[in-house]
């Protein structure tokens, strides 16, 4: 599954590329919206690990700008439950993850990336 | 009565072929089958899933077919864990862990890939995993990998292996016995509709001793002190529990750094 949760926690990992190597860039994506619970609990507790100008770009890559360019000081629920969209409902569904430095291709299908390298690619 | 566990030898000089022959091809051709027999969770694991706090986000190194990504049962939603499994098939499976509707974040990849960025995740399982790596070599990158993957801060880590030591109602027995550098085995597993298609998975089955042994080793190559936090180093990492039970070796980490 790629939801924008776990897009924000990946980076390439070919061997030599460490720098700029995150956030991964979408192309011809396929997206699905999945309601899903809202747990503001969770929310409060992740925003601190965010990287919020990658999340911010990935979501207007798949067509949301519902997000602000900073986090805001305040977290009330209307803003915890626009991040919860974002986060926890958009399904990137097929489509390819692009590495901003490498340009390495990783696949999505059936709401899966395929992030394995061949052994020798590895780092 | 199972089949027999057998002795077998790694070839050395391509352990990645070797396991792509005796591990990745099997579970992809067994998913179904072997998710069906995968449903409980074991309390250990489940007491480490219950104890990790709201907001916080996990690995779950060699997911299989995910039964431990809906936990812990009585907070649905407050921590995520996401899996990552070498075998398409059982992703397939694991995405929807759990039978609730919920989906669940999947990733294929393997255990010797660091696909994150560094230290981001709060907490990483092993569980019945890096006994499928087929050199010793290739298990102690497997643990470093969980290592930096999970905070320097305050990242926890639990791994499970199968054991050498098996309980008394295994109905496995192990050819060779203990070495002190476990047995490289075959373990059969026999398709129940078909009794005749039987796939050989190769297993490093796990002295005692053995896993902390290792753990020490991939914590040191990483810089990290072994032991309880202490002034004496910046960095490093705590065995909070080394431990056997039912027939497979565990230990729990936790890493920690020193303020300065």
């Amino acid at each position: 599954m790629v939801r924008l949760i776990t897009h924000n926690l990946l980076a390439c990992h070919v061997k030599g590329c460490t720098s700029n190597n995150f956030p991964l860039e979408f192309k011809d994506v396929q997206v699905v919206l999945r309601e899903s619970e809202f747990n503001p609990d969770f929310l409060r507790g992740f925003i601190p690990k965010i990287e919020w100008t990658a999340l911010v770009g990935a979501a207007r890559e798949l067509g949301d700008t519902s997000l602000p360019d900073q986090p805001p000081e305040m977290l009330d629920d209307d803003f915890l439950k626009t991040l919860h969209h974002v986060l926890l409902e958009i399904h990137v569904e097929e489509g390819i993850m692009i590495c901003p430095n490498c340009k390495h291709n990783y696949a999505i299908s059936n709401g899966i990336p395929n992030m394995l390298l061949a052994e020798h690619e590895i780092g | 009565m199972a089949p027999a566990v057998t002795a077998t030898a790694v070839a050395a000089d391509a352990p990645d072929t070797y396991e792509e022959k005796h591990v990745h091809q099997i579970y992809d051709s067994i998913a179904s089958h072997f998710s069906s027999t995968r449903y409980k969770p074991w309390p250990i694991i489940a007491a480490f899933l219950a104890n990790l706090r709201d907001g916080w986000v996990g690995l779950d190194s060699g997911t299989g077919n995910g039964k431990y990504l809906p936990l812990p049962a009585d907070r649905p939603g407050r921590v995520w864990t996401i899996g990552l499994d070498r075998s398409r098939n059982l992703l397939d499976i694991a995405r929807t862990a759990g039978g609730t509707g919920a989906f669940r974040e999947v990733v294929w990849g393997d255990v010797l890939g660091h696909s994150w960025r560094e230290g981001i995740f709060d907490y990483a399982i092993s569980i019945a995993t890096i006994h499928h790596l087929a050199t010793h070599e290739r298990r102690k990158l497997a643990v470093k990998r969980l290592l930096s993957a999970v905070s320097p801060a305050h990242g926890r880590v639990l791994v499970y292996v199968w054991a050498v030591r098996q309980d008394e109602l295994s109905k496995r027995s192990i050819p060779g016995g203990s070495s002190g550098t476990g047995q490289d085995v075959f373990v059969p597993w026999v398709m129940s509709e078909d009794k005749t298609q039987v796939f050989n998975r190769y297993y490093h089955m796990f002295d005692d001793g053995e896993l902390a042994g290792l753990v020490t080793l991939a914590a040191e190559e990483l810089g990290l002190a072994v032991g309880r936090p202490s002034t004496c180093s910046l960095k490093g990492v705590e065995i909070v529990q080394d431990g056997w039970e039912r027939s497979n070796h565990y230990v729990e980490l936790r890493r920690w750094q020193t303020e300065l």
